[in-house]
């Protein structure tokens, strides 16, 4: 049993999880649920994958953040070496770009051929402000960006050492992203029951498709920014539990990344959706 | 300038060092405040919406290059958003060439 470890792994600790098998296994069920219109097969996926994620979570909370380079070992001969979560996340992330392209540029589309077509085809798009409170987005755009430079603090802290730092940062960003949310959720409130703008109608005679894409679009945003701050919720406990030290702090430049790219696909569709 | 981020891409566990996160954050609030003042200035409707890109550019750049790491980090780690941003350009091109002529 005397296998030799390559150099720079003695300082790896494996650790073995039976929980992300069981939240594959959540999936699976819910997915099978999804097919074949079953909601108790749906609802006991949930349950198995919520299981699963917070024995993952529970399990985690226990340990520090530490980097993983055993997969990155193989190409490190030839290129610099990068943590292997770290590879995992941007891979995920050039995912993320393909997933809002594809949304964005439905929606484009769209407005494309309905601007071709105008009155004919039930109504023109809304013009910037018609509809949509650009200010309030505005200001919603600034809070986005608060929380980047608080995220990235955060993590300066974490590099740092400083404990307090990067619980307060931390800490507002959390709540910097939860009023974004808060802000959208009000945005939604006022145009789908005060305006009229829903998924089959849009007010002053514009197309019924605006109201679609702008939800479609701004929609699955919110729902990457609610991830960022449940992921955030989770880093600020475990730092909060000093779970983080100067030389174990990953999961908050993990984290931290995600969190700066929603900011990113948000600068977008806020000059798409909301000001061309 | 290359030297610089040739020496901070050494080691997986980098030195804190002193980044300009703080003036990234006033150049991205004050490029939303043109962002929203643009119509105001009372250009062409086709340049206005370049001018908007442009902006727009400019800010996820920064976020990117500075709050996302991608200056500090080897270089080759950019090619995987660049190859997600090169099926992009795909699509935008072929969506914008299906959708002059509807």
């Amino acid at each position: 049993m005397a296998h030799p470890e390559p150099a720079g792994h003695e300082e790896e600790e494996h650790h073995g999880s039976p929980w992300p098998v069981i939240i594959a296994v959540g999936m699976g069920v819910a997915y099978v649920g999804i097919v074949t219109a079953s909601i108790p097969m749906l609802l006991a996926g949930f349950v198995i994958f919520a299981g699963g994620a917070g024995g993952w979570i529970h399990q985690d909370m226990q340990r520090p953040s530490s980097a993983f380079y055993g997969l990155a070992a193989a190409v490190e001969s030839k290129l610099p070496r990068v943590s292997a979560r770290k590879l995992g996340l941007w891979l995920f992330l050039a995912t993320e770009i393909m997933f809002f392209s594809a949304i964005i540029g439905a929606s484009w589309t769209l407005r494309l051929r309905t601007t071709t077509l105008g009155d004919a085809f039930q109504g023109p798009w809304a013009q910037p402000g018609e509809i949509l409170n650009v200010p309030l987005t505005g200001l919603n755009t600034f809070i986005l960006i608060c929380s980047s430079l608080t995220m990235v603090e955060g993590l300066a802290a974490a590099e740092r050492g400083d404990q307090r730092k990067l619980r307060i940062f931390l800490l507002a960003t959390l709540l910097l992203g939860m009023t974004f949310l808060s802000i959208q959720a009000f945005e939604y409130q006022k145009l789908y029951f005060g305006e009229g703008l829903t998924f089959k109608t849009a007010p002053f005679g514009v197309n019924p498709l605006y109201g679609p894409t702008f939800y479609a679009q701004t929609g699955v945003h919110g729902s990457h920014v609610t991830a960022g701050v449940l992921a955030m919720a989770y880093i600020t406990r475990k730092a909060f539990k000093g779970g983080f030290t100067k030389e174990n702090h990953e999961a908050v430049e993990l984290v931290g990344l995600y969190w700066h790219f929603v900011d990113v696909v948000w600068i977008f569709l806020f000059t798409i959706v909301y000001l061309i | 300038m290359a030297t610089a981020t040739a020496t901070e891409t050494a080691g997986p566990h980098k030195e804190a060092r002193k980044r300009p996160y703080v003036v990234v954050f006033g150049i991205l609030a004050v490029v939303t405040l043109a962002e929203l003042n643009v119509y105001g200035l009372g250009i062409p409707h086709l340049e206005t919406i370049t001018i908007l890109v442009v902006l727009a550019t400019i800010k996820a750049s920064l976020v990117v290059a500075y709050y996302m790491h991608l200056r500090y980090e080897p270089r080759w780690i950019a090619l995987i958003p660049l190859g997600g941003l090169a099926l992009v350009a795909v699509l935008v091109a072929a969506l914008t060439a299906t959708s002059v002529h509807p």
